[in-house]
């Protein structure tokens, strides 16, 4: 490694523990530690309106959950199209302890952080149940199976009274070290909240990777048989890689719950699991920034194609209903776009970027 | 003399001048709804409604100076976009609010209670209702529309009980009057409900009107949105089991809540929809009137088409509009300040001589304390010749349950 890691052109790695650094420069390092920094002190300096911290709050929110779909797709090569469902585990789990135990509940409005954990405690359990077929199955067959998962899950919430039938479910306010957390604060309180779980899972995914563990999910994407036939176990790989996803998903429902204080059926469809994927795909499969950028562009797209159709269903004949057209149109044409010209995804032109920068003034 | 009468003449006109343009207000009124995506049919000519009656009122001033700016913003039914729209609303501190969807209406309820705004969404679901203080039903609920239907089966159906079957969509707007029929059964409304079927997205339904024959349903009363209940009736047609007269013998009879109806039903089936009886608390220019007369004139003054001045959903949406007006203008009128406080309060003295008749509905809107479901009388409609003509005066069911 050069000596000066501040000024590190390329990759001068002279040992594996050098290689799985987490910040291969002190640039890096310091770029990130400021981005944070500056993720937590905008809100202070610039005021924004609640239906806009709304907005950021689910970008954040998305990406607790990309983060999970992206090591069980991305890294572990098992497709998952029922990851909506396993944010809804997490969802419901939160919901179902405010029906129990009464949506303002201490438990539920002091306790909040278990309680966040605790649903991503019961999404990894659920992750690894539908996980299990994945020692039998694999590719088209996985997908259907998980594909089969979010089916069932659709069912019993939409008939089972213990879900009110997929009616919204209520959770309460919570608290805070000042107090309850108002309407006024409600956006901003959570904006810090998921902010916080984004950075703190963010590191644990980072490190997962240079682990031994994180590597597995590698090598049995890349070839079942040979990490095999190296000492690792395929099978446990797969079902730990959907565990530790419905656990992130799981925490991600959790937030979404208390966000909108309230669970309903119609945030975790198939149509939020295709959502998700395109945000993995869009984002970067197998990547981790990847998990950041997915979910910020498919959400921005969907709010500027939202804001599209509203405007034009002002002029666009009602019958043509062009406008109700044109959110699928878009959301289908940018995914075949990626695939088609970007399959690395948005990571991919990050990187570009950073290694430009990297050598910059020089071209080599 | 002259001189200083003269300048004070100007400076009191000045100040009169000024008092009047100061006193000038604009008040708004918001509604999300979904006016592309799922439902659209109906969400789309009721955002004209809304919007049409604001324009009429502001022309017509029937707030004298002040003004009415309305907010219409698509939520493509998702109760996600629902709640960003309804955040926006309050930034722009909206006095009330206008909602639409059963799901986004639940969802919301909390933030209602919390924020004391008086709502008054396009869904009629009674479970609106419960544990709620700020939610207006601008017409009887569906369970009510179901029973008021279940009642006119009964009261003239001939010898026996009559076998019903509900129709109903797979949703808690769907599901919700079951529960209540079946109370209004026990409670002594003489039917036998034989069975409750939830529709799928299924384009045929043939076994399922097999099956219900083979039981002897006398009549099915559907719940849900026109689509499903076209594909019903022109299976019903094709199997050549539609009742060509009411409570015909070895045919079903064929009824309807408020959204299983109107124009639209009649275009997704035009020979099949004969003889369908459908219930709603509006009034429907295939009957004019003066209610009527009023739409039809506010669609034309806004370059409406046909098919949005004639759409019940239009009448819907205006209506809602004029009741929420009408509390802006009896705040005023009292010397009150129009806010959320005020407009709920109007909405609650909406009773007895303070009952305010839209002109567009069966009978007028009442609302109290105890009261939020608005025009207590359901009219019941029949498709003849290709239109929806009125059966019997617009009453109010017997067994009609409160929540």
């Amino acid at each position: 490694m050069a000596t000066n890691r501040w000024l590190a052109t390329g990759n001068f790695f002279t040992s594996y523990k050098e290689e799985q650094r987490i910040f291969l420069t002190n640039i890096d390092r310091l770029c990130l530690w400021l981005l944070i920094a500056a993720l937590y002190a905008w809100p202070f300096f610039v005021e924004t309106s609640n239906k806009g911290m709304l907005v950021l709050d689910n970008i954040l929110i998305a990406m607790v959950a990309i983060l999970g779909l992206n090591l069980v797709t991305g890294f572990a090569g098992l497709i998952s199209i029922g990851h909506a469902a396993f944010v809804g585990v997490g969802a419901y789990t939160t919901a179902l302890i405010a029906s129990g135990l009464g949506t303002d509940h201490v438990f539920l409005t002091h306790a909040w952080p278990v309680v966040i954990v605790l649903s991503g405690m019961v999404g990894a359990i659920f992750g690894g149940i539908v996980g299990l077929p994945a020692l039998r199955l694999k590719h088209l067959y996985l997908a259907i199976a998980t594909l089969s998962f979010q089916m069932i899950f659709q069912w019993v919430i939409n008939f089972s009274k213990l879900f009110n039938q997929g009616q919204t479910m209520s959770v309460g306010r919570v608290f805070w070290l000042t107090g309850k957390v108002g309407r006024k604060d409600h956006y901003l309180f959570w904006y810090f909240a998921v902010l916080t779980i984004v950075v703190i899972s963010g590191f644990l995914v980072r490190n997962l990777l240079r682990t031994r563990y994180g590597r597995c999910l590698v090598a049995v994407r890349d070839n079942d048989r040979a990490a095999d036939a190296m000492g690792m176990h395929p099978g446990f790989t797969k079902v730990y890689a959907f565990a530790l996803a419905g656990f992130f998903a799981g925490i991600a429902g959790s937030l979404h719950c208390y966000l909108y204080r309230g669970a309903g059926i119609e945030s975790f469809t198939l149509h939020q699991s295709i959502s998700y994927l395109a945000m993995a795909i869009v984002g970067g499969l197998g990547t981790l920034s990847g998990s950041f950028f997915g979910p910020a562009a498919i959400r921005l797209l969907d709010l500027g194609v939202e804001n599209l159709s509203s405007w034009s269903s002002t002029f666009l004949p009602s019958t043509m209903n062009i406008a109700t057209a044109l959110r699928p149109l878009t959301f289908g044409l940018v995914i075949v776009l990626f695939l088609m010209f970007e399959p690395r995804g948005i990571a991919n032109w990050w990187r570009i970027i950073k290694s430009y920068f990297k050598l910059w003034p020089f071209k080599y | 003399m002259r001189k200083m009468l003269m300048v004070t003449t100007i400076g009191l006109m000045a100040a009169c001048f000024a008092v009047t343009t100061a006193q000038a207000e604009t008040y708004k009124l918001a509604i999300s709804l979904a006016i592309t995506g799922p439902t659209s049919d109906a969400g789309a000519p009721y955002a004209k409604g809304v919007e049409d009656y604001v324009k009429y009122a502001n022309d017509e001033k029937i707030l004298g100076d002040d003004e009415i700016e309305v907010l219409i913003r698509d939520d493509q039914y998702k109760t996600d976009v629902t709640k960003r729209n309804f955040e926006e609303f309050l930034d722009e501190g909206i006095p009330i609010y206008l909602n639409y969807s059963t799901g986004s209406t639940l969802a919301l309820k909390k933030d209602f209670e919390e924020e004391k705004i008086a709502t008054i969404p396009a869904s009629f679901h009674a479970g609106n209702l419960v544990d709620s203080n700020y939610i207006f039903l601008p017409i009887q609920s569906y369970s009510n529309q179901v029973i008021a239907l279940s009642e006119y089966v009964v009261n003239n159906n001939k010898g026996g009980v009559p076998k019903v079957a509900m129709f109903i969509h797979p949703s808690a707007f769907g599901r919700g009057p079951v529960e209540d029929t079946k109370g209004a059964v026990e409670a002594g409304l003489k039917m036998d409900i034989i069975e409750v079927v939830e529709h799928g997205k299924d384009l045929d339904t043939t076994a399922t009107l097999q099956r219900l024959m083979s039981k002897g349903v006398q009549y099915i009363i559907c719940h849900t949105v026109q689509s499903p209940v076209a594909v019903l009736l022109k299976d019903a047609e094709r199997l050549g089991i539609i009742a060509s007269s009411f409570g015909e013998e070895g045919k079903i009879t064929f009824l309807g809540a408020h959204y299983t109806g109107g124009n639209d039903l009649i275009d997704l089936a035009p020979t099949a929809s004969a003889n369908f009886y459908w219930t709603t608390g509006y009034t429907l220019t295939s009957e004019p009137g003066p209610g009527t007369d009023l739409q039809l004139m506010i669609a034309k003054k806004y370059g409406r088409d046909d098919k949005t001045a004639n759409s019940h959903n239009y009448t819907n949406g205006m209506m809602v509009t004029q009741v929420a007006i009408e509390t802006m203008r009896r705040a005023k009128a009292h010397g009150k300040e129009i806010n959320k406080a005020t407009l709920y309060d109007e909405l609650n003295a909406m009773n007895g001589d303070n009952a305010y008749d839209p002109l567009t509905t069966t009978g007028p809107v009442t609302f109290s304390k105890d009261d939020h479901e608005g025009v207590d009388k359901l009219q019941i409609y029949r498709v003849t010749d290709g239109v929806f003509k009125s059966v019997g005066e617009p009453f109010i069911p017997k067994y009609a349950v409160k929540k």
